[in-house]
């Protein structure tokens, strides 16, 4: 019949008229973020043994990690990736022998300057003494447990400022942002 | 009382005047110029809601939300938008016939504004009751195509001069079977008297007995309006906005207005025509008569309003020839049936 189509058009865009609107005001409400989406990097300093492995994995070189030896170990001073450099391909976090570097769901990574681009992870001094993890060996001397005392006073030197960064970079305090 | 309430300020305003001992002329021109002032307020309050309105039924039936970020739920989007055309400068082309160029947005309204003098919103609540007003606002509302030439001819450009000679062609092309369509309507009331025409579908509305006119007219009528799917006068696609092109600032908006206010006298019209005008259907009295004429109205431009979104745009030889070939042969057999069946009626004797 002539004007068939017509007619089925407008039934079509009528029953569009009623039908659930698909737009997401995107400050206001976001659009639910796949689980394993590549968002901004996490890393659990705790887990972190500073192999430099991730930053060898990366072929932009992003990543760049400073280290000092305390003790017999390797304390991580700084890891800071040029963000803006980064393809997001999750080489690094694959990298990860301890798993430690993850991805997060947050992609709202924009400054207002571009000297706050760089995404500091990690920015700490590193104590004068050996911490915690070597206590245990600690035990069997006893000049080495007059020299595990001042602990904590290594801990309190550390400048609090660097550590308020490394949380907002670690995306813990997202509220900071961009401040 | 609401049924009355723009008749009893008439009134109101007529006794106030009367009460100061002017003469009873001078009374009733400004009774008319107020009548005239608040058709003035009515068309370009009804433009900038039509302009929201159509964005967001074009919103709607593409599954987005559409304006809503400015004043309440986006109302105040197109007071908005004019407000920032107002302050834009008015660039004109070098070469430009500037007199020509600047009329011709500040006329576009002249022939609305004329043609919604004779349309009754309500009962008795037409600013004038002419007793030719069928044909007087067919005849105003085709000088439109004037100012759009005037428009697409000074401007000097070639994307104007195409635009505008699309409008002139396809107008004159679509007037015919515009008018033809109303003539059945005339002949079966006798008169073309907006009032008689009202008057005499107070048991049957005219789009049960002349479906096929109604059908020609409203196509004819989105076609006379420059709307999709016969907007290849304005075709953004082709022509950028065919007579528009070098319009910028308030000049653009006051033809963008004069569209909104041209699709509301084809519905306006069509609604006086076909659906009764002010009548209330199934007796429902107690809702006033100017409370249905909108509402009919607005129906109407809801249609033409998706008609726009749901279909694409035909091309020019597709626009005449179903103009010339379809609609004008379709029109005079209507008239022809029309007449023939009046005939028999009367021979039958009802």
């Amino acid at each position: 019949m002539f004007g068939k189509g017509l007619i089925k058009g407008l039934q079509i865009t009528w029953k569009e008229f009623w039908a659930q609107k698909l737009t997401v005001q995107y400050p206001d409400e976001q659009h639910p973020v796949p689980e394993r989406f590549h968002g901004r990097f996490i890393l659990d300093v705790d887990k972190c043994i500073a192999c430099s492995l991730c930053a060898n994995a990366c072929p932009n070189k992003v990543i760049t990690i400073k280290k000092q030896k305390v003790g017999k170990k390797q304390f991580m001073t700084d890891y800071i990736m040029n963000i803006q450099y980064c393809l997001f391909c999750g080489l690094c976090v694959e990298s990860c022998n301890k798993d430690a570097l993850h991805f997060s769901q947050d992609f709202n990574m924009n400054q207002y300057f571009y000297r706050d681009l760089p995404l500091v992870l990690v920015q700490r001094e590193a104590p004068a003494e050996p911490v915690d993890e070597e206590a245990p060996a600690a035990k069997a001397g006893d000049d080495k447990k007059a020299k595990a005392k001042p602990k904590p006073k290594a801990k309190t030197d550390k400048p609090a400022e660097p550590a308020a960064d490394s949380e907002v970079a670690a995306g813990k305090a997202p509220d900071k942002e961009g401040q | 009382m609401l049924e009355n309430l723009f008749v009893g300020i008439a009134d109101w305003l007529r006794s106030l005047l009367g009460g100061l001992g002017t003469p009873g002329e001078i009374n009733e021109a400004i009774v008319m110029l107020a009548k005239l002032v608040a058709i003035l307020v009515f068309i370009l309050v009804n433009a900038l809601w039509l302009v929201y309105m159509e964005r967001k039924v074009a919103a709607y039936m593409q599954a987005r939300i559409g304006p809503n970020r400015v004043g309440p739920k986006g109302l105040l989007q197109t007071t908005a938008d004019i407000g920032k055309l107002i302050s834009k400068e008015i660039v004109i082309p070098k070469k430009a016939d500037v007199v020509v160029f600047l009329l011709a947005p500040v006329l576009i309204f002249v022939p609305t504004l004329m043609v919604f003098a004779v349309i009754p919103f309500g009962k008795n609540m037409a600013a004038i009751d002419m007793n030719i007003g069928v044909f007087y606002l067919l005849a105003i509302a085709s000088l439109s195509t004037l100012f759009f030439w005037m428009g697409g001819w000074a401007s000097n450009s070639k994307y104007s001069l195409i635009g505008s000679m699309r409008v002139v062609a396809q107008m004159v092309s679509y007037e015919l079977p515009l008018v033809l369509g109303l003539l059945g309507v005339v002949m079966i009331v006798g008169s073309l008297k907006m009032s008689d025409i009202i008057a005499a579908q107070e048991h049957t509305w005219f789009i049960f007995t002349q479906p096929i006119a109604f059908l020609i007219y409203f196509i004819a009528a989105v076609a006379e309006t420059n709307r999709t799917p016969f907007d290849l006068v304005e075709g953004e696609s082709e022509i950028i906005a065919g007579p528009y092109t070098e319009y910028g600032g308030m000049a653009f908006a006051m033809f963008f207005l004069a569209e909104y206010a041209n699709i509301m006298v084809i519905c306006a019209m069509a609604t006086i025509m076909f659906l009764g005008g002010w009548h209330a259907p199934f007796g429902l009295d107690f809702i006033p008569s100017w409370v249905w004429f909108f509402l009919k109205m607005y129906i109407l431009i809801f249609i033409v309003m998706q008609f726009r979104w749901t279909y694409p745009r035909i091309r020019v030889d597709q626009l005449m020839g179903f103009g010339w070939k379809v609609l004008v042969p379709l029109a005079l057999a209507n008239i022809f049936i029309t007449g023939i069946g009046m005939k028999i009626y009367q021979a039958i004797g009802w």
